[in-house]
This record gives C-alpha cells, structure tokens and sequence, in this order.
C-alpha cells in the first residue's frame, strides 16, 4: 500500500478524483474530553459565563466540518449532505464523549470532515469551559466507521485482529498502564449461568456502537452470552462498578458487569 | 463499620463495638435479617454472592446518605455471604444516635435501599431443587416512599 497523496517524485499532491465514481459516502468520528466533575455539573445546570455550551460546540462542529478543505491542505472540498454531532456527557468517566456523523454523494471519502468536526467540538467545548477548568484534556480522536467509495464499509471492529492490533494511545493525561483496548466483562447472579464464563475480556474494536448495547448485542452474536433465558424479567448492568442503563456509552479499559435484579438482605 | 463475610456474627459484640464509650448515644436500633422457610415449603438453606469492590461502595454510599438525613452517632453493617443453613443469619444492620426516632427511621432506610441496590444475589437451596431467589415488587415500592420524604 503506498501513500496517495505523494506522487512519484515524493512530493505532495491532491488525488486527482476525476475518473472516480460518485457514491453515497458516510464516516464517523468520535472523541472524548476529560473534564473536572464540578465543570460537568456547570455544564449540565447551563451555569458557565459563556452560556449554552452544548448548542455552541455543535454549531462549531458543523461549521468545521463544511471547512475541512480549508485547513487540511490535500482535502478535496466537497459538497455534505448531511453532518450530525451528538454529545454524551459521562459523570462516571468525567468528561463528554463527542461523535460526528458527515454524509456526501461524491468522488472522495467524508472521514477528514468527521474528524475536523469532532476536533472543533471539543476544541469549542474547552473554550467555552476553559474559564473554570483549566485541567481539560482532549483526545481518543478516531474514525470508527466509513461507507461507501471503492474500498467499501469499513469499522474498527472488522479490521482489527488481536495480536496485530495497533498500539492503543494513552487513555488519558494520566495514562494507565493496563491495556487498555480492552473491556472486562462480569457476570453475576443468574446472569453467570447463562454466560460462557463469569469473567471475560472484549476487544474494544469488536463493539459497535460503543454502549452497553452495543456490548450485549456483541456478546449474543458470539454465543458468550444468552440473556433470553433469564428467568428474572430484567438485566441490570453496572459500569466500573456503578449501576447505569444500556445508553452508556463504554470506554477502553472499562468494566461492564451484566446481573439480575439484586436480592440481598 | 461496613463488613462482607462468610462467618456469622455476634450481635452483642457488634452493640459494644458501635456503642464503645460513646456517651451522647440514646438510642440503639438493631436489624437481623435471617434466612427462613418459604411460604409453602420448607427451605435448607442459601447461597448468597456478592459483587466484590461494587458491594463496599454501595454500602459506604448508603450509610453516608443516611448520616445527611439523620443526626447519627454509628452505623455498622454486616452482611454474610457464601452457604447459610434455615435459620442462620444474613444480614445486621446496626445505627446508633442520640434518640429513637433518628435510630428506627436510619435503619429502615438503610435496609429498604440494601435490599434494591446493594449487588447481592440468593440461590434458595429446599429438597427439591436450587433456585434463585427473584426479586420483589414489594421491595422496590418499599425504597421508592423515601423519595417524597
């Protein structure tokens, strides 16, 4: 595989997309700002000095998106159908987890737009924070899915084999040492009974989307886990340790626990 | 005093553990939980486990919420896990203040919210089969009537 945008003399040049067909392309991004809790609580009561911080970040994520071709110097500008940003604010982790969705018909893919659009979110976010929280640290900035164009679909979670993964960055400022690609799943209860062990370990990549949803369907389609035949109505779910619903969105390194309702005492 | 164990546990000893010197405690109200035969049959035993780490946090929760609510002076809390044979006991909950009334109300609260948060889990054991333990309606309406107090 070569580098298409260095052209035989080594220097860069723009793909010439002339002769490529146009297709239906979409890509998305994600990404994670870390934030002190006081400054999430700000956030959520809309008591920052720069008002409505969510609105803001969005709107700056869009914009960026329709401007990708103007920072990234070999980017094609290209006409977006359709960009969304959506913001998951994580008392547990926190910090807000940031995704952007672009869509295009066109000649080229649409993933450098999602990134812009998730890199100016979070840059929006901290400015608009920065008055009261000067610790703020961006990053976990991906693309985790495209569609469309001559290679195809493509996500994180087809590409990755274990043992040939790429080096997971650090998760934070902090950076903890234990791998962090992967998430430790716990059973309990009657739950354990219908799991191929009480304790595993799921590859970040091989969950889509990245909740506790997303996670149980992974673990259904692999035959690790069959909460259908639950006696008890519903399944309950805590995430490092602290009960949560199945919106949650995971992160690597985190510890998902799959239980019945709790009957102690 | 938060503690999960396995070996059963002495109530007296625990009263003169929360009491010790403490002379502004008035009131002392004590809760057992213990394991008892079903309505229609007869039961053997159980098997209660627990979520390691998770358990001690919800519990240090609890008790800290009902140190806000109440004017407490000491709360303990025990609770078994592990094989409990008919009639042994699971679970004490134990709080201390300087009147009744802060006392009863503390241990209540405690024992309705450890019952439906705190992540424990009873396998009944009777002579016909091994089963788990589901859990009850009752308990979630018990919890929910501290919330509009």
């Amino acid at each position: 595989m070569s580098l298409t945008h260095i052209n035989h003399r080594g220097e860069a040049h723009m793909v010439d997309v002339g002769d490529k067909s146009v297709t239906s392309r979409s890509a998305t991004a994600t990404g994670f700002i870390t934030m002190q809790p006081n400054t999430l609580q700000l956030l959520v009561d809309g008591a920052l000095p720069k008002g409505d911080v969510l609105a803001t970040a969005r709107i700056a994520g869009i914009q960026a998106a329709k401007r990708t071709s103007d920072l990234i110097p070999l980017c094609h500008p290209l006409p977006l159908t359709h960009v969304s940003i959506d913001m998951d604010i994580d008392m547990t982790k926190g910090g807000i987890h940031v995704m952007a969705t672009c869509r295009t018909d066109g000649k080229t893919g649409v993933e450098m737009e999602a990134l812009t659009a998730v890199s100016a979110t979070c840059l929006t976010l901290f400015d608009m924070c920065k008055a009261v929280d000067r610790r703020m640290v961006i990053g976990d900035i991906r693309v985790n899915e495209k569609t469309g164009g001559k290679s195809g679909s493509w996500s994180r979670e087809d590409t990755v084999a274990p043992g040939n993964a790429v080096p997971e960055e650090k998760e934070d400022a902090a950076g903890s040492s234990m791998s962090t690609a992967l998430l430790c799943v716990r059973f309990f209860g009657e739950a354990r009974d219908h799991a191929r062990a009480g304790m595993l370990d799921i590859n970040i990549e091989a969950v889509e989307p990245l909740t506790v949803a997303g996670l149980k369907a992974c673990l259904i389609a692999r035959g690790d886990f069959d909460p259908s035949r639950l006696q008890a109505g519903r399944l309950m779910v805590a995430v490092n340790q602290k009960m949560t619903s199945e919106d949650h969105l995971l992160s690597p390194g985190d510890e998902v626990a799959f239980f019945p309702p709790v009957t102690g005492g | 005093m938060i503690r999960i164990q396995q070996e059963p546990f002495d109530v007296s000893h625990e009263y003169d553990v929360l009491v010790g010197e403490t002379g502004s405690i008035g009131a002392v109200v004590s809760f057992v939980g213990r394991v008892r035969d079903l309505a229609d049959e007869q039961v053997c035993g159980l098997t209660l486990e627990h979520y390691p780490g998770m358990t001690e946090s919800v519990l240090a929760e609890l008790v800290d919420d009902a140190m806000i609510r109440w004017s407490l002076e000491g709360v303990s809390v025990i609770h078994r896990t592990g094989y409990l044979g008919r009639g042994e006991d699971i679970v004490l909950v134990m709080t201390a203040s300087a009147h009744r009334h802060a006392a009863f109300e503390s241990c209540d609260y405690i024992m309705d919210h450890l019952k439906t948060r705190a992540p424990f889990w009873k396998k009944e054991h009777t002579q016909e089969e091994v089963c788990w333990v589901a859990a009850k309606e009752l308990d979630d309406k018990a919890v929910s009537r501290w919330r509009d107090k």
